[in-house]
């Protein structure tokens, strides 16, 4: 893997969690370029998604939910603490399963309709 | 007085939108996806914006949820759900045509399998879930 990515651009390519303070190698296991954190998942709003470009905003963006997109990987989906902004990023193989699985059972544990009444599927 | 040459054209198609500016059909819109005609008063929420039956969206809103500011107009699907804090439900949706996320309330009315069936997804489906599910 080492051998496409020159390592100047590894030794430039890790950033600290905003959340938890981990550093992180820009890039996972698998080659993809990494924008959260595989600890916490939490990720940074360093990107504008409306209007495209850099966002000054920088905030932390907490990881809100698993949805699989139109290119049918399974995708975090992150929100931004300060100002609400929406991205969506791919999961990472080495990505914290126990979060990921947290944050699956959540809506589940606490839905708005009783769980009774589809007893059968 | 002499007769208009009968017209070929196909009718004008409805327009799919919310709240149109001019008050269109004023009090529902037709789903983009599966075609339902929807009221606009949803109960539990100030404006619906979202099909209760299959919980497609249409890219209307900006910013600002409800701002109506956005030109895009693309099919937005309901790609997951999260709960907030308070525990409400919130259903993300994703446009098709421009990729713009958005999360929205559900609605009282909103069909409870298919959310159900949206929330399940990730553990139904997701591999790595299965391959520890199965240990
Ligand atoms: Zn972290
Ligand atoms: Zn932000
Ligand atoms: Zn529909
Ligand atoms: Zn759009």
């Amino acid at each position: 893997m080492s051998n496409d990515i020159p390592s100047s651009v590894l030794r430039t390519t890790a950033f600290p969690c905003v959340r938890c303070g981990l550093t992180v190698a820009a890039f996972a296991p698998d080659g993809r370029r990494r924008n959260h954190c595989p600890r916490c998942l939490y990720s940074q709003h360093v990107r504008d998604q409306v209007e495209g470009g850099p966002s000054e905003c920088r905030s932390g963006m907490s990881p809100i939910a698993i949805a699989v997109l139109r290119n049918g990987d399974w995708e975090l989906i992150h929100n931004c603490t300060r100002c609400g902004e929406l991205t969506s990023n791919p999961i990472c193989g080495d990505d914290n399963q126990f979060i990921l699985m947290r944050m699956a059972v959540r809506p589940l544990a606490q839905p708005p309709f009783p769980l009774e009444t589809f007893g059968d599927l | 007085m002499p007769r208009r040459k009968p017209q070929r054209r196909r009718p004008q198609r409805r327009k799919d939108v919310l709240h149109g500016p001019g008050g269109e059909r004023g009090d529902a819109f037709r789903c983009t996806s599966c075609r339902l005609d929807v009221p606009l008063t949803a109960p539990g929420t100030a404006h619906r914006n979202h099909c209760p039956h299959c919980l497609t969206s249409l890219h209307v809103d900006g910013r600002i949820p409800g701002d109506r500011r956005e030109t895009c107009r693309g099919r937005m699907a309901a790609v997951g759900v999260t709960a907030r804090h308070d525990g409400e439900w919130l259903l993300i949706h994703h446009c098709l045509a421009c990729g713009k996320l958005s999360a929205n309330r559900i609605a009282g009315d909103d069909n409870a399998l298919a959310l159900l069936r949206l929330a399940m997804r990730p553990l139904a489906a997701y591999p790595p879930f299965n391959a520890q599910l199965a240990l």
